[in-house]
C-alpha cells in the first residue's frame, strides 16, 4: 500500500489549486427525455406502487421505477446501481430527497424487464437490494441522520432503527392503502441535523443524563471558556476542584438546567453525556411540510421516552405500528396524520393509538408552552 | 482600512487572550467596530489562506484561531 | 473469518428492507478480494472496523466517535467533518476517520460515468462507504484518513470538476426538488436557481461568513417536497398569481371515473367512487370552488394555491402561467428556542436568470444578520429577537397583510418618536399652565 500522490504538493498547497468551482452542472446528467421535455410536462400517474409515468406536451413519456435504498451505501452497491442504469436507462439514474433511487425509461415496454431485474436482486443476507415502492398514499423511505455509525453526540443509532422500522412498515412501502402519504423521519439527537420536526412520525434520539465531569483532564483537554459558551442554557460555570492535593481548573454544571444537547461535549471532550440507560427515543407525530389543505405543522411529542433496544428496537417499531394502524383506520381520504389528530382531538388520538398520556407531554419550555394548553371548555370525555 | 494594520491588530488581539484560542467571527468584528462585517470576514479568511489563522469546525459552527494554538491542536497525534 | 464478531448487527441482515449491514459486508469482501488491484490508500479492513465500532455501540448503547475540529482542506472552512474513534487500538483502521461532503448536482440526477468515477476515487482513497445522500443533500464520503483529505480534494477538483459542500458557519449546500425536470407542478426552474445561487455564493459556502449555519432550499410548488419551509433559513417556494387552468373535459373524466384521482395515489384501498364535491370542493380551504352544471368553477382571486385540487386532478387542473416564487425566511429545527417554520417575506418574485432581484433580497438579509446576529443565532431567532418589522425595514419591503396570519392582539406598539406628531419633547411648564400641580 504505497502512498500515491494525486499531484497535490503539501509544501505548496496553493500550487495548481482549483477552488470554488461548485457542483457539476445538472444538465450534464439529464436523461435525453428529461432534457427534451423539461418544463413541458402535462401530467403524471402512479401506475402501481413504485411506478410512475409522466407525460409531456410533446407526447413523450418517461416511466420511473422508484426503489428504496439505505442511505448508508457502499461503492459496490452504487456500482450495481450504475450497472442497472447502464443496462436499462441509458446510463442515467437519480436519487430523491428521501433516499430513494429512481430508474427512468422512455417507453412502457422497458418497464417490465427493469422491474423484474430490480425485484430479483437480493443481498446475501436475504434482504432486497432494490425494493420497488415509496409512492403515493403509502409509507416511503425514512430520512435520517448518522447515528452511531459516525456521529459524536447521538442518543440512538440511525441506520439500525431505520432498518428495523422499514422491515415492519415494508408492506406499506409497497402499497398505497394509507389515507395520505406518511413521512417518517429520524434524527439521532435533539440538534436534528435531519429536520424531523415536521414529519408525520418522527423518531428522535434523546439523552436524559447531564454530562459527566472528567475533572482531572478537563483543563488539559478543553478550553474552559469555550465549554461555557457552548451551553445554550448557561448551565455551565467555571469551578475549581482539588484532586490529590492539586488545585485544578474545571467547570460545574447546573444539572437542572441541562437540556441534554451535547453541545458542550462537542467543544470539550471531557464532558461526555452518552449513557446506555439514559439515552433513548422520543416519538413525535402529526407534522407536515406541505401547504396542501392546511398549513405546515410541527410534530408533537406523543411518547416521551422509549429505551434503545438494539438491534431491532421493538418498543419503537411497535409504537410506530400502532400509530400507523390507528391512522389508517380512522383518517379520511387525503387527511394527513396531524390533520386527523386535530379533527378527532388529541385526547382521542391517545385513545385510538393506545398510548399513555404523561406529564412529560405537556409543554413547559419557555413562552410557547402556554399556547399548547387548553383554553376552552370544549374537549371530549 | 489599512489591511496590514488590521492583520497586526488581529494577531495581537488573539495573542493577548489567555485560556482561549478559538473565536467566533463576531469577535473579529468587535476588534473593528467601524468596519463592515464583510470586510473583516474577507481579511480573516485571507489570513487563513495565508496560514496565519486556522478554522476549527464543530460541524455546525466555525471558530477561528491562530494556527497551531490551543489545547486540541495535535491532540490526536495523527501527523 | 470476520475480523470482528458482529452478532447484533447480523440480526439486521434479515427482513425485506435493504440491509446496510449486508451492504457493508459486501464491501468488506470486495476490498479483501480487490479484483481490480486498486492500490488502496487506506487499509482494506476499514469497513470491517466500521462494523466493529458499530457493533460495540450496539452493545454499549453509546457512540464511540469523538469530534475533531481542525481537519479540513486548506483554505476551506467547510466540507470536512473531523472524526476520531475512541477505541483506536481496537479499530486502528478508523482511528481517524473524517467525513467529506461533496456538493451534489441540483436535482440529484447522475450519469453512471460520473458516479463510477466518484466510486473509483472513494474506493482508492477512502472507506468505500457513502451516504447517498446526507440530510442537507450532499453526497457524503463516510470516512477517510487525514492524509487523504487534500488528495481527494485535488482529484475531485482536477479530475471530476467537482467541489465540496458546506458545513460550519457557512452557507450550507443548497438543495432542490426535481422541479421542472419531471414535475408538472413546478412553478420555476428549481435546478437552475439552486445551481446559480450555489455558484454565485461559493465564497460563503466554503469560508465562514455568518454567525451560524445558513440554508437555502428550493421547492417548485407549495407541496414542498424538499421541506424548505421547515428547515431552510431562506426557502424559495414556487407559486403563481393568475388563474388555475381548467380542462373541463378532464374534469368530466374524473367525475365519470375514467381517470383515477390523485394520479392513482390511493389505489391500494377501495375508497368508493370519486366524489368531486366531497373530495375536492368540500376540502378546498377557502371554499372558492363550485360546480355550475358539469363545469368546475374557481374563484381564483380567493384561491390560496394550496395545491389540493391540482394534486387530486392533475390532468384537469394546472398551475397558472404567471409564475414565480415566494420567499420565506427563518425556518429551523427546535434547538434552541423551539422550532420555527419559515415566515413569508416576499409574497411573489419572478425567478428569471440572472436572478438579480432575488440576490438583492438575500444580500440585504445577510448584511443585517452578519451585523446583528449573535454567535450561533439562526436568522429565525434574530427575526424573533428584533422583530419582523425590523426584517422588513432592513430588506426595504413594504408591510402587507400577506405578511401576517393575523394582526397583533396586544396594543403595545413601540411607537417611534418620529411616528408621533410633534415628537416627544414637550414643555412641562406649558402643560402646567392648564393643569395645576
Amino acid at each position: 500500500m504505497a502512498f500515491i500522490s494525486s499531484g497535490y504538493d503539501p509544501n505548496e498547497p496553493m500550487k495548481n489549486r482549483i477552488t470554488d468551482i461548485g457542483p457539476r452542472h445538472y444538465e450534464d446528467f439529464y436523461p435525453p427525455v428529461i432534457a427534451k421535455n423539461k418544463g413541458k410536462w402535462l401530467y403524471h400517474e402512479i401506475l402501481e406502487p413504485g411506478v410512475l409515468v409522466h407525460v409531456a406536451e410533446s407526447g413523450d413519456e418517461v416511466y420511473t421505477v422508484r426503489v428504496g435504498g439505505a442511505r448508508l451505501m457502499s461503492v459496490t452497491h452504487i456500482r450495481e446501481i450504475c450497472d442497472i442504469a447502464d443496462k436499462y436507462c441509458g446510463g442515467h439514474v437519480r436519487w430523491t430527497t428521501r433516499n430513494n433511487i429512481e430508474f427512468m425509461v422512455d417507453s412502457k415496454d422497458k418497464v417490465a424487464p427493469l422491474k423484474a431485474d430490480l425485484a430479483s436482486r437480493k443481498f446475501d443476507g436475504g434482504s432486497f437490494k432494490f425494493p420497488i415502492g415509496g409512492t403515493g398514499a403509502g409509507i416511503t423511505n425514512i430520512v435520517h441522520t448518522q447515528g452511531w455509525i459516525h456521529c459524536h453526540t447521538p442518543a440512538t443509532d440511525a441506520s439500525g432503527p431505520v432498518k428495523a422500522c422499514m422491515d415492519e412498515l415494508f408492506a406499506d412501502f409497497q402499497s398505497m392503502r394509507m389515507p395520505a402519504q406518511v413521512r417518517v423521519s429520524l434524527a439521532c439527537c435533539l440538534n436534528m441535523c435531519g429536520a424531523v420536526h415536521c414529519s408525520d412520525i418522527a423518531i428522535l434520539g434523546y439523552h436524559r443524563k447531564p454530562p459527566m465531569l472528567d475533572h482531572e483532564y478537563l483543563d488539559k483537554m478543553c478550553e474552559i471558556p469555550l465549554a461555557i459558551a457552548a451551553c445554550p442554557t448557561a448551565a455551565i460555570k467555571p469551578a475549581k476542584v482539588e484532586i490529590n492535593g492539586q488545585k485544578l481548573n474545571t467547570v460545574s454544571i447546573n444539572n437542572s438546567r441541562c437540556m441534554f444537547c451535547g453541545n458542550c461535549y462537542t467543544m470539550c471532550p471531557a464532558l461526555p453525556l452518552a449513557d446506555k440507560e439514559g439515552d433513548g427515543i422520543v416519538i413525535m407525530a402529526g407534522g407536515k411540510v406541505s401547504n396542501r389543505i392546511s398549513a405546515p405543522k410541527f410534530s408533537k411529542v406523543v411518547v416521551a421516552f422509549l429505551p434503545n433496544e438494539p438491534p431491532r428496537w421493538p418498543s419503537t417499531t411497535d409504537t410506530i405500528k400502532k400509530i400507523v394502524e390507528a391512522y389508517a383506520a380512522g383518517a379520511n381520504k387525503y387527511e394527513r396524520l396531524g390533520e386527523w389528530a386535530e379533527r378527532i382531538g388529541w385526547e382521542r388520538f391517545f385513545e385510538r393509538c393506545d398510548l399513555p398520556f404523561t406529564h412529560h407531554l405537556i409543554d413547559d419550555f419557555r413562552d410557547p408552552a402556554y399556547f399548547t394548553w387548553r383554553q376552552t371548555t370544549q374537549f371530549k370525555f | 482600512m489599512d489591511e496590514v494594520e488590521a492583520r497586526k491588530t488581529i494577531v495581537a488581539t488573539l495573542e493577548g487572550k489567555k485560556g482561549k484560542s478559538k473565536f467566533y467571527l463576531k469577535d473579529f468584528y468587535a476588534m473593528f467596530p467601524e468596519e463592515k462585517p464583510r470586510t473583516i470576514k474577507n481579511i480573516v479568511n485571507k489570513m487563513v489562506g495565508e496560514g496565519t489563522l486556522e478554522y476549527w469546525s464543530s460541524g455546525s459552527t466555525t471558530l477561528i484561531g491562530l494556527k497551531g494554538v490551543g489545547k486540541q491542536a495535535g491532540a490526536e497525534h495523527e501527523d | 473469518m470476520a475480523k470482528h464478531e458482529t452478532p447484533m448487527l447480523d440480526q439486521l441482515e434479515s427482513g425485506p428492507w435493504p440491509s446496510f449491514v449486508s451492504d457493508i459486508k459486501q464491501e468488506i469482501a470486495h476490498r479483501k478480494a480487490n479484483p481490480n488491484n486498486v492500490e488502496l490508500q487506506i487499509p482494506a479492513e476499514v469497513p470491517e472496523d466500521i462494523l466493529g465500532v458499530l457493533e460495540l455501540s450496539f452493545k454499549h448503547g453509546r457512540t464511540h466517535w469523538k469530534h475533531g475540529g481542525i481537519v479540513g482542506v486548506f483554505g476551506y472552512g467547510g466540507g470536512v467533518i473531523g472524526r476520531y474513534c475512541d477505541q483506536p487500538e481496537m479499530f486502528p483502521g478508523v482511528a481517524h476517520f473524517h467525513t467529506i461532503r461533496v456538493n451534489q448536482p441540483a436535482g440529484k440526477f447522475y450519469s453512471t460515468e460520473f458516479l463510477r468515477k466518484l466510486c473509483d476515487l472513494w474506493e482508492f482513497r477512502g472507506s468505500g462507504i457513502t451516504n447517498m445522500h446526507g440530510s442537507t443533500g450532499d453526497i457524503v464520503f463516510l470516512g477517510t484518513h487525514t492524509k487523504q483529505l487534500e488528495e481527494i480534494f485535488f482529484e475531485l477538483t482536477h479530475n471530476l470538476n467537482q467541489d465540496l459542500g458546506g458545513s460550519g458557519s457557512n452557507l450550507r449546500t443548497p438543495s432542490d426538488c426535481i422541479g421542472q425536470a419531471r414535475c408538472e407542478y413546478a412553478c420555476y426552474d428549481t435546478q437552475a436557481l439552486c445551481h446559480a445561487l450555489t455558484n454565485e455564493y461559493q465564497d460563503e459556502l466554503h469560508r465562514p461568513a455568518f454567525p451560524y449555519k445558513f440554508k437555502f432550499k428550493f421547492d417548485g410548488c407549495p407541496n414542498c417536497c424538499v421541506a424548505s419551509i421547515a428547515r431552510a433559513d431562506m426557502s424559495f417556494v414556487g407559486t403563481w398569481r393568475d388563474d388555475i387552468k381548467i380542462d373541463q373535459e378532464a374534469v368530466k373524466a374524473y367525475i365519470g371515473g375514467e381517470i383515477a384521482p390523485n394520479a392513482g395515489a390511493h389505489s391500494g384501498r377501495d375508497w368508493g367512487p370519486f366524489d368531486i364535491q366531497k373530495e375536492v370542493i368540500g376540502l378546498c380551504p377557502t371554499g372558492c370552488m363550485w360546480m355550475e352544471g358539469d363545469k368546475l368553477m374557481i374563484d381564483n382571486r380567493e384561491c390560496t394555491r394550496c395545491m389540493h385540487c391540482i394534486n387530486v386532478m392533475p390532468r384537469a387542473l394546472r398551475i397558472g402561467d404567471d409564475r414565480g416564487l415566494s420567499i420565506l425566511v427563518g425556518a429551523k429545527a427546535p434547538i434552541l428556542d423551539g422550532a420555527q417554520m419559515g415566515s413569508l417575506l416576499v409574497p411573489f418574485i419572478k425567478a428569471e436568470d440572472p436572478y438579480d432581484e432575488i440576490k438583492e433580497v438575500i444580500e440585504k438579509v445577510w448584511d443585517w444578520w452578519m451585523e446583528e446576529g449573535k454567535n450561533r443565532e439562526r436568522l429565525g431567532e434574530l427575526i424573533k429577537r428584533q422583530g419582523f418589522q425590523r426584517l422588513l425595514e432592513m430588506t426595504e419591503i413594504e408591510p402587507t397583510p400577506q405578511h401576517v396570519k393575523e394582526p397583533r392582539s396586544n396594543p403595545y406598539i413601540f411607537w417611534k418618536e418620529e411616528e408621533v406628531e410633534g415628537g416627544w419633547q414637550r414643555d412641562v411648564n406649558k402643560f402646567r399652565e392648564d393643569h395645576k400641580r
